[in-house]
């Protein structure tokens, strides 16, 4: 099956069914805001949004997770890895660049040496995603290999076309999951009518941001002063850290109560002052500069050199959230066409 | 172009060019719409980038902090109440500092505008007199900026700049509101009721210290949440760790926050952190009759004793 | 799958303090399981990750030669949170372990060369695993001259000096001693590293060169090691940076596209200037 239909009115009746074999995350409104939430019924989920603040990259690798925990005495303590979930779960409703996000992230944690808490969660996760008919102003998936309607990650991708998505299969669990709720095959109309709904959405996208030798231009710009000038007004917070759905820097902390403890693993940021800092008290990126610039680098030519993909989908929300509106395009398009650098 | 923002390029210009700073900070327009974003202009020519609009809601006092240079700032009120309470704690010299005021008639709130238009994309913003004209895609709206300004705005008692060596634009008038009104509100529930909301406010926070890192008046080298050594409260998003975090840190900027709402304003997930900041003002301001910011020759009470202090402690151990 | 981040038990069985600050303490530790022992194959230059339970992590190089069995040492100086309670651990206790992690000195290259070995103060324990792996009866025939180079602070703070005898009876190993002051007692050289070096001034033919120790004595080695015509592909170091996962997960370690804890802790000088950072 290449492709199937849905009607919008039959969304929630589908989500009941697959909530009967899955656990599902779906966006819902929580407080005027828009975030991916376990949902316990189908209505619950709502269609009608452009992308969450926060991406959904937390229900495969939490903010917070446990490692293992021990209860260390004086004789050898006895560690206990938490159990891993035996039960599917289906993230629906994601976009694109989120559900590409995650091919990102497999790069880090199913290498060579794999982290069996994300992986694990992976392997029992399927992805329904939606893709964007109207992307917004600061959206730029285009440019770095993705795009509006990118199937990349997703298991199944929706296209919104009026009263009905147009389901377009992009995996076997995707298959497998349509096939076993009695979804038929939609036919080559429906395919074609697809083609001009997504021509539409990506020709309406803004302009891009030039990667087109950028990794070249940012390994030579290393020790140029345009380092200082772009990161002038950074706050060197971490918002646009926690808010990327490719960044996963982590820090293990121990965390004890009594006799008893927890290894745990949370979010880091590389933008967070002490997070290079070595016990000798030397900090290898000692001010905002160093670490703004290791950002840039890692996600647009160390991950390049280690994995072959850009560390970035282009959801645009470093550019929304940050609060000082450091504006990453504008840094990467100043460094591109620095006549400086050479 | 507005008055102001001719104004301002003016003074840069003149100051640059007869070399009396090194550098000018102020804001220039930002990549979105309803965005300045802050400048840092070094070069004659580079003084026509700068604006003056609704949207220069950081504070850039952060920016004057330890800064080796002269430095002319664009200040509106709570700008310069923060390079006040800078200057007075050291963080750089009056002399260094051209303040360039700027009487402020409060910053507008994109989040509330955004909330205003749900969720259709604002691609294009003008300002006209008092109206905000927001175009997008196919739609087309205006709003009246009074009513969408920021909380702190709207009860802002110092929107004229304390000090200042150049003044840019006409005063405007100090509003008479009560800025506690709420705060005593919120005073007379119960303490379960005061408790329950702060824990569910901030569950919601990520920890991401954006808060922190826009505070003008957060500077420490090492702050309390990074260190490790010893860890003074853990790093995840534990309730009572996170709670810890935004109280010690009220506590930390107790008698000298000046309610700027930078904070707010880059607080991702909508934590109300403005009311303990503010309830301690409220405190200080009734208990020392002091005031932060608005005066270079005050020092902020809880950095000073005195003996007729009515606080008996170091008196009576 | 297996867990990468779950130490596994061992046991301190001895502990021995090594500088007269007291500061720096090496530690003998036994495997509990004998699993955990076989599958602990690690050459020289390699790490681990140790674990205080309901403290904390930290790396540390592998002291111990691989040819000495059944157990493993971490000398280990007191800087931080998870050293100071290391220090403040008796014999018999459990730490956790986990590795081998890194890549180690490169063994195979390393064969039928002559090895300069330069140490520094406490960064030498990687290179003594070395020098004792070399010497050993089984290898010392792999090898051709050895020459080790090692300088610290004061005479009491030189580590191993039970090693020292040993090597410096040995007619098959050049051991040259410095300190950077001497005392009443001490009858070796008076100078710093690089200046030791230069007078020495060890062959650079068929020879590698290992430098480890703080960045102000690399700082001032490396050139002299080139001087004396070791290229840059030949003169290896073992670096320092902060680590938390120790497998190339979370992002900390990097210079450049290079992940000190999986590409590293060794690296030539060559690899090294081909990377566009210079934060370490």
């Amino acid at each position: 099956m290449k492709t199937t239909t849905i009607k919008k009115k039959d969304i929630a009746g589908f989500l009941d069914n697959i909530l009967t074999e899955y656990k599902v995350f779906a966006p819902v409104t929580r407080d005027e805001r828009v975030v991916f939430e376990e949902i316990g019924a189908g209505s619950e989920a709502i269609l009608d949004y452009q992308n969450t603040p926060m991406p959904p990259k937390g229900i495969l690798f939490p903010q917070t997770e446990r490692l293992f925990s021990y209860r260390s005495t004086k004789e050898i303590p006895d560690i206990v890895v938490p159990s891993f979930e035996e039960k599917q779960q289906l993230i629906f409703g994601i976009r694109p660049c989120d559900a590409r996000s995650f091919t990102i992230l497999d790069t880090v944690f199913d290498g060579d040496v794999k982290d069996p808490y994300y992986v694990n969660r992976r392997a029992n996760t399927v992805m329904i995603s939606i893709g964007c008919t109207k992307p917004q102003a600061t959206c730029f998936c285009t440019s770095v290999g993705g795009g509006p309607f990118s199937e990349e990650g997703s298991d199944l991708l929706m296209i919104d076309c009026g009263d009905e998505y147009v389901v377009k299969v992009a995996s076997d669990k995707g298959t497998r999951l349509l096939e076993k709720r009695g979804f038929e095959d939609a036919g080559k109309d429906k395919l074609a009518f697809v083609e001009e709904v997504i021509k539409k959405a990506e020709a309406s996208m803004g302009p891009e941001v030039e990667t087109d030798g950028l990794k070249e231009k940012l390994d030579k710009s290393f020790n140029d002063p345009i380092w200082m000038q772009v990161t002038d007004k950074c706050l060197g917070c971490g918002l646009c850290t926690y808010f990327c759905p490719t960044c996963h820097c982590f820090d293990i902390v121990d965390e004890t109560v009594g006799s008893a403890g927890e290894r745990i693993r949370i979010w880091d940021s590389c933008m967070f002052p002490l997070f290079a800092l070595q016990a000798s008290g030397l900090n290898p990126r000692p001010t905002v500069k160093e670490r703004f610039r290791q950002r840039i680098m890692h996600k647009f030519s160390y991950m390049m050199d280690d994995y072959g993909k850009i560390g970035c989908v282009g959801c645009g929300r470093c550019v929304t959230e940050c609060p000082v509106n450091l504006d990453i395009r504008q840094v990467l398009d100043k460094i591109s066409r620095s006549e400086d650098i050479k | 172009m507005n008055e102001v923002t001719k104004k301002i390029r003016e003074v840069a210009l003149k100051l640059l060019q007869k070399k009396k700073v090194d550098l000018v900070i102020g804001f220039e327009k930002g990549t979105l719409p309803l965005r300045a974003t802050p400048c840092f202009v070094r070069r004659e020519e580079e003084a026509d980038r700068l604006v003056w609009n609704s949207f220069c809601e950081n504070n850039l006092a952060k920016y004057i902090i330890r800064r080796p240079e002269r430095v002319a700032i664009m200040a509106k009120g709570c700008d310069v109440r923060a390079a006040v309470e800078l200057i007075k704690e050291n963080q750089i010299s009056r002399e260094q500092l051209v303040i360039i005021g700027i009487p402020c008639q409060g910053m507008v709130d994109r989040r509330l505008v955004k909330a205003e238009l749900q969720e259709r994309e604002i691609l294009e913003v003008v300002e006209k007199d008092n109206e905000l004209i927001l175009k997008g895609g196919d739609f087309k709206e205006t709003l009246d900026r009074n009513t969408f300004l920021y909380h702190s705005c709207k009860t802002c008692t110092h929107r004229n700049p304390v000090i200042y060596d150049v003044l840019v634009g006409d005063v405007v008038e100090e509003s008479n509101v009560d800025p506690y009104e709420d705060v005593k509100q919120f005073e007379d529930q119960l303490p379960e009721e005061r408790w329950e909301y702060f824990s569910k406010e901030f569950t919601r926070c990520i920890r991401c210290y954006a808060c922190r890192n826009a505070c003008p008046l957060c500077y420490c080298q090492e702050c309390f949440v990074d260190s490790s050594s010893p860890p003074w409260i853990g790093k995840t998003t534990n309730e009572s760790d996170t709670a810890i975090f935004h109280l010690m840190r009220a506590f930390h900027l107790a008698g000298r926050c000046v309610e700027c709402g930078a904070c707010e304003r880059a607080c991702p997930v909508g934590v109300d952190i403005r009311k303990l900041h503010r309830k301690l003002a409220r405190d200080v301001k009734e208990r020392f009759g002091y005031e932060s910011g608005v005066s270079l020759e005050q020092v902020t009470p809880l950095a000073t004793f005195k003996p007729d202090d009515p606080e008996e402690f170091i008196l009576n151990p | 799958m297996k867990n990468p981040y779950v130490p596994f038990p061992m046991r301190i069985e001895n502990i021995v303090m090594e500088t007269e600050d007291r500061d720096i303490k090496t530690f003998s530790l036994s495997f509990v399981h004998a699993e955990d022992e076989e599958n602990f194959q690690y050459i020289p230059g390699q790490f681990a990750e140790l674990s205080v339970f309901r403290t904390g992590e930290a790396p540390f190089g592998m002291a111990s030669s691989p040819s000495q069995n059944g157990c493993l040492e971490f000398t280990i100086s007191k800087v931080g949170v998870v050293t100071t309670a290391l220090h403040n651990m008796e014999e018999g206790e459990i730490v956790g372990v986990r590795g081998p992690l890194g890549n180690g000195y490169p063994m195979e290259t390393l064969r039928d060369k002559n090895i300069v070995l330069i140490g520094g103060g406490f960064g030498f324990s990687t290179l003594r695993a070395l020098t004792n792996f070399m010497i050993d009866e089984s290898n010392r025939a792999h090898f051709g001259d050895i020459t080790v180079v090692y300088g610290a602070r004061k005479p009491g703070q030189l580590l191993y000096k039970e090693d020292l005898e040993n090597w410096g009876r040995r007619p098959d190993l050049h051991l040259y001693l410095t300190v950077d002051t001497g005392d009443e007692e001490w009858k070796g050289r008076v100078g710093l590293v690089p200046t030791i070096i230069k007078e020495v001034a060890p062959s650079s033919e068929a020879a590698y060169a290992l430098v480890c120790g703080p960045p102000i004595m690399i700082q001032f080695t490396l050139p002299v090691v080139e001087k004396l015509g070791f290229p840059p592909d030949r003169t290896l170091l073992s670096l320092e940076m902060r680590m938390k996962c120790g497998v190339g997960m979370c992002g900390r370690c990097n210079i450049g596209s290079k992940y000190v804890c999986k590409d590293g802790p060794v690296f030539s000088c060559a690899q090294l200037s081909e990377l566009t950072s210079n934060e370490y």
